[in-house]
């Protein structure tokens, strides 16, 4: 799609260059040069090779603070992964983070490689190759391993997911064929990829005959429920996260957690909030577990900002402003916790705390908090 | 026609306020959009027509809460006070109807990036209105919400240290012994019951003695709002919530911003705007000369974002588009100019009269027939039907009374109303 036809479909033409989506933006505070209301207008004023050959289009964050509060409903986000998609075309790229090593596990298991990912899973519970319930577990068996040296164990949260369901008499399917859901690729300019990696995926849940697909990671939950959809159509089973899950199980009283007296405060993600609209039933879970001790951060909900980067691409010292200035806010409720909801701002939250002495914070994932509350 | 009680005869009440002035019952002034407190009894603005008193029956003693109390009674000297007053159905036979129900302030509330609600000191521009009035309940100076609150909270503060004061000095006199010794000797030790208590007590009057020195530095440190925000376009000239234009508000913000900047000259306005219409003889005019004699600064940005400092003073954050530059900006106060929405009866009325709504939810009308609804005989002016500002509603409702005079001329009508 041409910027002419990405103008058409999002109705950029409607912008008001009012300069709230650039107000919003949590780059723009930090990168003067970046500047969503000008991407727009530079579209508009058809200056393509400008616009795509510029570096900062890879700067977005995709967080969605923009378009959450455009008047005129501009959907920046997507806007923006139609450019990158054109970007990629004449062989522009993102600068990759972990010198590529995430995508190139991406692009493997989009060649089909074997993968053998599922031993933690039978170590933290029962799980089936066929059944109603199909966890789809993401990309933590490889974070588990690559960011180890800072301290964050990715797969806790899929240990968690497992000991739960099991608790409440499901046992997931858990394969070692599943793939990549394709977030990164797609938001990276590279659509087919992405598309490769779904179709396995679609074709592996249909043939596992689950109905229901959890999921605790954000972004697998809204590619998923938004993306696929888009590209293949009507899937044939249905994508739940696992908050929206077990809050039910702690309604019903299926789920006990006990109270562990410390004081929470809690990180919304961009693809479970803004994206997938989820803000309460995490709420909910924390609250059932801490009461008046959980705090909102000023930020929260809509309002939230997103951990720094996004596609392991383009982490620089915006991203690390970012972050450092999220945990301050964290620090100022007075919690001792912030707790997260989505693997990657665990890691990039994590990441930018090393690196503050003098932060007496912790982090950790709302799902490992569960589990470890659990009567 | 459903016509409420009023529990006062309107043929008798001479609208003196001396009911108003005896009334022991304190109400939420709904007229100062709930900032400040009236009677029970009460006329909802002093300029009201007809000039006739009304018994709030909910907050009022005898009425909504069933104790004896009848002192607006007594007060009246014109008897015109009625308890046993019943709404009243009436049947009235009419040639032509006008339908000037007016309209609602968009609620900003459901901005979740403007924290209306959540941060005090950030206002609608009725309520403004209502703080910069010299009949208002601040009497035209800009006290802050923040500490009109705080002086409540250390009225309220003050009254529990008072009478927790008062019970202990009534302990220390009969027991011959003071608050401090029945500490130190609870810390000792001593366990009998009522020595606990007191102990208690005293800690918690030390306590709340400390908390109210805190708020009553804070508020000898207060002073007025010296420098405003006005947010232009709040729930308007927005696909979220209303599309259209509200048309009066641009002017309202400046003239708001010229008023607070005559009543204290240090007052500094800035008013955040896609673009400012001043549209209409001499308003343009007025906006230059805001921005010359007022201390006006007209900033072109839509704001992204508005959140709160530790001195309760709300954050504006920005681009400035002529700039091209993100900033962040503290006020004493922001201002949002709140959309003009269809009155909330509007739809249901509309049904009942048999009139067709626009898409916005106004009462539709032709644009060479202004006043004319789709439906012969019944007439609509001012902001049922669409935002306008006052000289507009004006004429139109005279225009309007004479499209339904025009209407009946001539015809056989009576007019009857039934009890």
């Amino acid at each position: 799609m041409n910027i002419g036809e990405s103008v058409n479909l999002y109705r950029a033409y409607y912008c008001l260059d009012c300069g709230v989506c650039t107000g919003s933006c949590p780059v723009s505070r930090v990168l003067p040069t970046f500047s969503p209301r000008l991407v727009v207008e530079k579209a508009m004023l058809e200056l393509g090779d400008e616009l795509l050959g510029d570096r900062d289009l890879w700067s977005c964050l995709t967080c969605g603070r923009c378009y959450q509060r455009c008047p005129t409903n501009i959907n920046f986000p997507e806007f923006m992964r139609n450019l990158r998609e054109e970007a990629a075309k004449r062989g522009l790229s993102p600068t990759l983070t972990h010198h590529g090593m995430l995508q190139s596990v991406m692009e493997f298991q989009a060649a089909g490689v074997r993968q053998k990912k599922t031993d933690w899973a039978r170590e933290a519970g029962k799980i089936a190759d066929t059944g109603e319930v199909f966890y789809f577990v993401g990309c933590m068996p490889y974070f588990s391993v690559i960011f180890r040296d800072i301290g964050v164990d990715s797969l806790s949260i899929g240990r968690s997911v497992i000991k739960i369901l099991n608790a409440a008499g499901i046992t997931p399917v858990v394969s070692d064929e599943e793939a990549c859901c394709g977030h990164d690729m797609l938001w990276n300019g590279n659509p087919e990829t992405f598309k490769k990696l779904a179709a396995k995926n679609i074709e592996l849940i249909r043939s596992s005959g689950a109905k229901k697909v959890v999921f605790s990671c954000p972004e697998g939950y809204y590619t998923f429920k938004h993306h696929y959809p888009l590209y293949f159509g009507e899937l044939g089973f249905e994508a739940v996260h696992f908050y929206d899950y077990i809050e039910k199980m702690i309604g019903e009283g299926a789920l006990k957690l006990s109270d562990g007296a410390r004081a929470y405060t809690y990180h919304d993600p961009c693809r479970l909030g803004r994206m997938a609209k989820i803000y309460e039933s995490p709420r909910a879970i924390l609250h059932s577990l801490a009461g008046d001790r959980f705090r909102e951060m000023e930020r929260n909900r809509e309002n939230s900002v997103c951990c720094g980067t996004t596609g392991w691409a383009n982490c620089s010292s915006c991203s690390k402003q970012i972050q450092a200035e999220r945990l301050r806010e964290a620090k100022a409720t007075g919690a001792k916790t912030l707790v997260t909801a989505c693997p990657k701002c665990q890691i990039h939250l994590s990441c930018a705390l090393s690196s503050m002495e003098d932060m007496d914070l912790e982090i950790k994932d709302l799902t490992t908090l569960i589990s470890e509350s659990m009567r | 026609m459903r016509k409420k009680a009023r529990y006062v005869n309107e043929d008798l009440c001479t609208g003196c306020g001396s009911c108003a002035e005896k009334c022991p019952t304190p109400a939420v002034d709904t007229f100062n959009t709930g900032i400040g407190q009236r009677k029970a009894i009460y006329k909802y603005f002093a300029q009201g027509i007809p000039s006739v008193f009304t018994i709030d029956a909910p907050s009022c003693r005898q009425l909504g809460q069933g104790k004896k109390c009848g002192v607006c009674a007594k007060t009246c000297q014109a008897k015109a006070i009625d308890f046993e007053q019943k709404d009243r159905m009436v049947e009235i036979e009419a040639g032509a109807i006008v339908m000037a129900t007016g309209y609602d302030v968009f609620d900003p509330s459901v901005i979740p990036e403007y924290g209306y609600g959540r941060i005090k000191n950030v206002v609608t521009a009725l309520e403004f209105e209502r703080l910069l009035s010299a009949s208002g309940p601040t009497a035209g100076h800009l006290d802050r919400p923040s500490e009109l609150t705080l002086e409540k909270e250390i009225e309220e503060t003050g009254k529990e240290v008072r009478k927790l004061s008062a019970r202990i000095k009534q302990l220390e006199e009969k027991q011959g012994k003071t608050s401090d010794e029945v500490i130190s000797q609870v810390k000792a030790g001593a366990s009998d019951e009522p020595l606990v208590e007191w102990a208690k007590q005293a800690e918690s009057l030390a306590e709340m003695q400390a908390a109210l020195a805190a708020m009553n530095r804070k508020m000898a440190a207060a002073t007025t709002a010296k420098k405003l925000a006005f947010i232009q376009c709040v729930g308007s000239r927005d696909f979220r919530f209303n599309r259209y234009c509200s048309s009066y508000c641009c002017m309202h913000s400046v003239k708001e911003a010229m008023i607070a900047n005559e009543h204290d000259r240090e007052v500094h306005s800035s008013i955040f705007c896609m673009d400012l219409r001043a549209v209409g003889r001499g308003f343009e005019e007025y906006k230059l000369r805001g921005g010359q004699q007022a201390n006006i600064e007209y900033i072109r940005g839509r704001v992204a974002e508005i959140t709160e400092d530790e001195a309760k003073n709300p954050v504006v954050w920005f681009e400035s588009t002529t700039e091209r530059h993100v900033k962040s900006e503290v006020f004493d106060m922001v201002v949002l100019a709140a959309a003009c929405v269809p009155s909330a009866g509007t739809a249901r009325l509309a049904q009942l009269a048999g009139v067709e709504l626009d898409t916005n939810g106004f009462v539709k009308t032709d644009p060479l027939m202004p006043l004319a609804t789709t439906r012969p005989g019944i007439f609509v002016c001012g902001c049922a039907q669409g935002p306008m500002d006052i000289p507009e509603s004006v004429a139109q409702a005279s225009s309007a009374a004479a499209c339904a005079a025009e209407a009946v001329i001539g015809a056989q009508i009576t007019l009857k109303a039934t009890a």
